[in-house]
């Protein structure tokens, strides 16, 4: 017996010995690289562009590049699975919100000294300031857009609304006429307004003087219980309920059916989204090309527009990436001009170029032009990601608001506590 | 030839028990006196799957145990930097009311899926024995099928049966009169969720149950059966008696396993809603999935883990021991 222990021993040791070794880190970039790896999002940057892109960087440099588009939902998980392999991605695209928790950790090469070649003097304030840490700079600012109502002008003109709405009142008007329009079609959805919409939320909460939560002596509260962020709460109610006689489910959000589907099955009248949402919904069903255009968010005073989330993407290189100095060509090359236009082309604005002249062309550009100046974002922190990875107290709450679960002032009470302890 | 001419020469040495012994005792003086080697050997020969053994399955239970005595957000993993923090992770973890709330969850979960699934299972695997053949066979099949189902895909389809709009359920229950059902939410609490979950996970396990039992039911044999039905024996009596002794270990064994298949439940209750409404349904394996994943804290996942094997050990003790104790017996 004694035998056996012994052995058994030594193998642990052995095993532990032996698998130790594979751990050991690389970084910095290699004289030759062959391949640089290259992850975007899905939706963020046209076909048109990424094709010429990357051909125009393989044939000037000889480097292959390897393009892989990903997915949203989940990719907070998905990047912090692959930034911590041995084999990262050189080139990856993070949402402004959450650049600055993978930058605070290290994980993100640090950027400053080569602004220059990224166009530099021409980025975003917005997104500059999301990838901004301790004044140092670790991304470079790819896109931003942010959301408008998107709606049917046929069925509009049907139901007899002549002009797009311009405060939160018309609206609920015109989706009162249009819902009565479309009677006999019991799918019918005047709004489609899944119950965790939250970037839509923050819009009404910020409309109202309200907002998410607030900095004292370095320390964040949530703010979801003040009477200003308990009336968004409300406009949100107020436009989920007079949406259609079917409700849209209130624990899906806009992701969890694409909403671009549900619109792209000409059962929607409006939909507050993205451009590459309405370009989705209009690849499924071209016809909608002709009969689509967009507002901007309505405000409750008259005659102006809500404040908006300012959606967008950097870009940045892992600090672990073999090829980084590839990498760094890749993302010059995308920084330039004739890149950035087509990005505004493709209905973004555009993260190096402060050109918007191919933006305001079609109408949800213009709408999203119009109401961008309006812009907010979600708490700059590392400790804003906490909030939005997992389960997120403002989809806990609008579900259970909506459901009737919890009553606005306990939903709202039990959010801002969950905020102030996941930011502490 | 050879080959044929080896056998032959086997053949008969086969036939010599008698022989064995003095071999054998012959041997083992000369064996003592072949030194260390000698006695290593059979070890040495076990070493290689012992230690692909140890290096699949031991390391990484290790590894967690290691990893929950240290701070390992997404900074320290990707530098590489090791931090130590002794019982830190454990004492976060287990001041937070919400571990506590949870852990009784997952219990309650396990146990009452747990019961479900193997009263089911055995329900069933009884039902097989008084079957005609070939109404036997058609269950069968149709538990295979559901069986070889992938759990993802099983779940989607649960999640279309719910659906609060188009679901077949709904509809079907609207049909029969049940207005109130129109557009109803099943997810509206985690007390519900977890109810479709568990049914989803009971539909996915009885298979396995009711085929394992049912091979122990079939090795009684039917003079015992005959013997209690000649004694006037009732139905409930003859399972007492003759059924319930033959297959009691068998039950205890597939409880035990499913014990340990349910606790650790993720993928059916993610899809589902991701723990919520509200966190509600967030058991053990959903809280660790968000602290390490989602919030890059692998220090204290880590530490859940323990603490999830630690309340699994808790739960099978009395299984465990007897386990250990019929082997010492044998051995």
């Amino acid at each position: 017996m004694k035998g056996w222990k012994g052995l058994a021993a030594g193998a642990a040791a052995l095993a532990v010995a032996v698998s130790g070794c594979g751990t050991s880190t690389n970084s910095g970039s290699d004289a030759e690289t062959k391949e640089i790896t290259v992850w975007l999002m899905d939706g963020s940057a046209p076909t048109t562009l990424t094709d010429a892109l990357n051909k125009e960087f393989e044939d000037a440099n000889g480097i292959k590049v390897k393009y892989e588009v990903q997915k949203w939902t989940g990719i907070q998980e998905k990047l912090t699975t692959a930034l911590a392999s041995s084999t990262p991605p050189d080139v990856i695209e993070l949402g402004n919100t959450q650049t600055a928790s993978f930058a605070e950790q290290g994980t993100l090469a640090d950027l400053t000294a080569d602004a220059e070649q990224f166009n530099g003097g021409e980025w975003l304030g917005g997104l500059k300031d999301s990838l901004t840490l301790n004044g140092k700079q670790f991304g470079v600012p790819f896109y931003a857009a942010n959301r408008t109502v998107i709606y049917r002008t046929d069925l509009l003109e049907a139901a007899g609304v002549a002009k797009a709405p311009t405060s939160r009142d018309e609206w609920i008007d015109a989706i009162g006429k249009l819902k009565a329009a479309n009677a006999s079609n019991p799918d019918f959805q005047a709004l489609y307004l899944p119950g965790q919409s939250w970037y839509f939320l923050l819009s009404l909460i910020w409309d109202e003087g309200g907002d998410i939560a607030k900095l004292d002596n370095g320390k964040w509260t949530g703010t979801l219980d003040t009477p200003q962020a308990k009336a968004g709460f409300e406009a949100y109610k107020a436009l989920y309920d007079a949406s259609a006689e079917k409700k849209v489910p209130a624990d899906i959000d806009e992701a969890k059916p694409q909403q671009m589907e549900v619109f792209g099955t000409g059962n929607v009248g409006m939909m507050v989204g993205l451009p590459w949402e309405l370009a989705g919904a209009i690849k499924a069903k071209p016809e909608l090309e002709k009969t689509t255009s967009a507002f901007p968010i309505p405000s409750k005073k008259a005659g102006e527009s809500a404040p908006v989330f300012l959606g967008g993407s950097n870009l940045a290189i892992p600090a672990s990436s073999k090829n980084a100095d590839a990498a760094k060509k890749y993302l010059a090359l995308l920084s330039s001009k004739k890149y950035q236009d087509m990005l505004a082309e493709g209905g973004a604005v555009p993260g190096t170029s402060k050109d918007t002249a191919k933006l305001q062309t079609t109408a949800i550009g213009k709408a999203m032009a119009d109401s961008s100046p309006n812009g907010k974002v979600t708490p700059v922190t590392p400790k804003w990601a906490a909030v939005e990875a997992g389960q997120n107290p403002l989809k806990d709450a609008l579900t259970a608001y909506l459901t009737g679960a919890k009553s606005l002032d306990q939903a709202t009470k039990d959010a801002s506590e969950a905020i102030t302890k996941a930011m502490a | 030839m050879t080959a044929v001419k080896t056998t032959e020469a086997a053949a008969p040495a086969g036939d010599l028990p008698p022989a064995l012994p003095p071999a054998v005792t012959g041997g083992a003086p000369k064996r003592r006196r072949g030194g260390a080697f000698d006695r290593a050997l059979p070890y040495l020969l076990l070493a290689p799957a012992l230690i692909a053994i140890l290096w699949l399955i031991g390391w990484p239970v290790v590894s967690v145990f290691v990893t929950s005595f240290r701070q390992l957000n997404l900074g320290e993993l990707v530098r590489g930097e090791i931090v130590w923090t002794g019982f830190d992770n454990y004492v976060t973890v287990l001041q937070d009311e919400r571990f506590w709330e949870v852990a009784l969850r997952t219990v309650l979960f396990t146990a009452s899926v747990v019961v479900v699934s193997v009263g089911a299972g055995l329900g069933i695997a009884l039902l097989m024995r008084v079957l005609t053949p070939w109404v036997r066979i058609a269950l069968q099949i149709a538990m295979l099928c559901a069986w070889a189902m992938p759990i993802l895909a099983s779940t989607t389809v649960y999640q279309w049966m719910f659906d609060q709009n188009y679901g077949i359920l709904n509809k079907t229950l609207v049909q029969l009169g049940f207005d109130s059902f129109a557009g109803y939410s099943w997810f509206s609490s985690g007390t519900s969720t977890l109810s479709v979950v568990g049914l989803l996970i009971v539909w996915q396990a009885i298979p396995f149950l009711a085929f394992s039992l049912y091979a122990g039911l079939v090795g009684i044999p039917r003079d015992l059966y005959e013997a209690a039905g000649i004694d006037g024996a009732t139905g409930w009596q003859t399972f007492r008696a003759v059924t319930w002794p033959e297959i009691k270990s068998l039950l205890m064994m597939v409880t035990f396993l499913s014990t340990l298949w349910d606790f650790k439940v993720f993928t059916q209750i993610w899809v589902f809603r991701e723990g919520g409404p509200s966190g509600e349904s967030t058991t053990l394996p959903v809280l660790q999935y968000l602290e390490g994943i989602a919030k890059s804290h692998f220090g204290v996942a880590a530490a859940i883990s323990v603490l999830m094997m630690v309340i699994l050990g808790l739960i099978t003790f009395q299984y465990l021991r007897k386990l250990l104790q019929t082997e010492e017996g044998k051995i």
